[in-house]
């Protein structure tokens, strides 16, 4: 027993220690200068900082070279797979287009209103410029998904700036070396981005799933009743770290055995990113000689603004009012119309009914007088015997017969 | 072959092919993830250490070996040193197969390989959770040695081609 624990000892010993002849250093060295390295990563000093974006920048830049073959490949991979379903997205994607063109200006006055607003509420605005960002790495991990741009601080990107694919939000950067970044996207584990469900403004979470979709949690009781399949989710804000209004994705519900689970389905593919826009805002406070003075004011400047809110609001009222009325007055005008048009074509109607009732009584005299005529007749005409009658065809003989025969002296 | 090692630079080439891979796979992360095969995903570097190591490769520098681990901490965003680590304790479990074995068996090698990767994922997946708060797949860890193990068998299969044909 002793000697097969002195083996043991041995063998362990000598797999730390001894080197071969090849080596430069033991492996219990490598060991320790491992421990030493990760003790030294965990550190915020600012050396260590130089040295880690030094060495990323090296590696950022091979590995991109290195990765040459490959994305060569990916991109043939891709670009095979898009031609098989070329015709088929062409048509879905000129109905969208379609669809999107008649949204289009509607959204842009919204923008627009929404970007006056914002400014009001915060009293500063924000000015965004877009950098087009290559990415550079792309090496979808199992354990971490995360991109590397070719943007860095030398460009103005800092930690917790926003990246996109179009307008979609794609993550964010949580590292920025000087020409190189890395942003870690919304569908890592360790993303948490507030949100905002519509149409039900519901508040939520979207974390990542380490898979293309990501998660909605931390929604409040009685809350998840409400959201419905295709919901839109887009970034509330809230935090500070993104932008509102920024689209993310749909909502799909999915129904476990135990729970609903609301999966987001994100509008950009993370898979085939290529290049990202890095949103770089710049904050300028609204304050000029007006706003200086008033600032001394503080107190009757609140009082003002809110008297400004309310009558902006008495306005907006208003002027909803105004249109409801306008709208009103228009449908009123239209029935008006309506009516006068049946009124005429009902005298019409009268005026008919009217002309065939007199013909209808012409009629009935004229009858009534043949018959008559047939049966007085001969007492009325003036004849060789009757010297008391009338001429025939005039008003008297007429008169004659209608009276059935009395001749009027 | 005399002609071959005649040819100096070839040669050099050939026989610094395992670390120059190694190397690129770091660089590179060959995944073949873009396939988008639902949880496949294996870890070549590991197989790569293991397999030359275990045959004491002499142009298989240890030194070499720590820094492929920096460059892949760098790369996937990992911790400085925790891929240095990893390898590293790949290159002291190897050595220690060694010194034990009298007469080597590749199905042992095998299970052995297993055994090794189950225990420095591990320690990977506490470390990274415990000390730096880290949300990370289980699963991913589970599927990634899985598919690590499976292939060993067909990687070693190719390298002792090469080991082969370096010998001749």
């Amino acid at each position: 027993m002793p000697s097969s624990r002195d083996d043991f000892i041995i063998a362990i010993r000598s797999a730390f220690l001894k080197k071969s002849t090849q080596q430069k250093f033991s492996l219990l060295t490598l060991v320790f200068l491992s421990i030493f390295t990760i003790i030294l990563s965990s550190f915020d000093f600012k050396f260590i900082r130089y040295l880690k974006a030094g060495i990323s920048e090296a590696v950022y830049r091979s590995s991109f070279i290195v990765s040459i073959p490959e994305n060569f490949l990916k991109n043939t991979f891709f670009e095979i797979k898009e031609y098989s379903s070329f015709f088929q997205n062409y048509k879905i994607n000129k109905e969208e287009l379609n669809e999107l063109k008649s949204k289009n200006i509607s959204d842009q006055i919204t923008q627009y209103e929404n970007k006056e607003l914002k400014e009001l509420i915060n009293n500063y605005t924000l000015s965004s410029d877009k950098l087009l960002a290559k990415i550079i790495v792309d090496h979808d991990s199992p354990y971490l998904k995360s991109i590397i741009i070719n943007k860095g601080s030398k460009d103005n990107i800092k930690i917790g700036t926003n990246i996109y694919d179009r307008s979609y939000l794609v993550g964010r950067v949580v590292e920025v070396n000087y020409k190189t970044s890395r942003v870690l996207l919304l569908s890592d584990l360790n993303s948490n981005v507030p949100v905002t469900i519509a149409p039900q403004n519901i508040q939520a979470i979207i974390t990542g799933t380490g898979k293309n979709y990501g998660e909605i949690k931390y929604i409040k009781e009685g809350n998840a009743n409400l959201i419905l399949e295709d919901s839109i989710v887009y970034t509330s804000g809230t935090g500070a770290i993104f932008k509102s209004g920024i689209p993310i994705g749909r909502v799909d519900v999915a129904d476990t055995v135990s729970s609903k689970k609301f999966k987001v389905d994100f509008y950009s593919d993370f898979n085939q990113l290529k290049y990202v826009f890095a949103e770089l805002i710049t904050k300028a406070e609204i304050i000029n000689e007006d706003q200086q003075f008033e600032t001394d004011n503080s107190q009757i400047n609140n009082t003002v603004d809110t008297k400004l809110q309310i009558l902006e609001n008495e306005k907006k009222i208003i002027e909803q009012t105004n249109l409801k009325f306008k709208d009103e007055n228009e449908l009123l005008k239209i029935t008006i119309n309506n009516l006068n048009k049946q009124i005429a074509d009902f005298r019409n109607e009268v005026y008919d009914q009217k002309q065939i009732i007199a013909q209808y009584n012409i009629d009935l005299d004229e009858i009534e007088f043949l018959r008559l005529n047939l049966k007085f007749g001969h007492t009325c005409r003036k004849s060789f015997l009757n010297n008391g009658g009338y001429e025939v065809g005039t008003m008297e003989y007429k008169n004659c017969v209608m009276n059935k025969g009395q001749i009027n002296d | 072959m005399t002609n071959f090692k005649s040819k100096g630079f070839y040669f050099k080439f050939y026989s610094f092919l395992p670390i120059i891979a190694l190397f690129i796979s770091v660089l590179n992360e060959f995944d073949l993830n873009y396939l988008e095969l639902k949880y496949f995903s294996f870890n070549f570097p590991f197989i790569l250490i293991f397999f030359f190591t275990l045959k004491d490769f002499k142009n298989f520098d240890y030194l070499l070996v720590f820094l492929a681990g920096l460059i892949n901490d760098t790369v996937v965003g990992l911790p400085l040193g925790i891929s240095s680590l990893s390898y590293i304790l790949i290159c002291i479990a190897t050595s220690y197969l060694r010194n034990i074995t009298i007469r080597p068996n590749p199905i042992k090698d095998w299970f052995y390989f297993l055994f090794i990767i189950s225990l420095i994922n591990s320690m990977n997946y506490s470390i990274l959770t415990l000390f730096f708060s880290y949300d990370l797949l289980l699963l991913s860890y589970l599927v990634n040695i899985f598919f690590t193990f499976i292939l060993y068998m067909f990687f070693a299969y190719l390298f002792k081609y090469y080991l082969k044909g370096l010998n001749d």
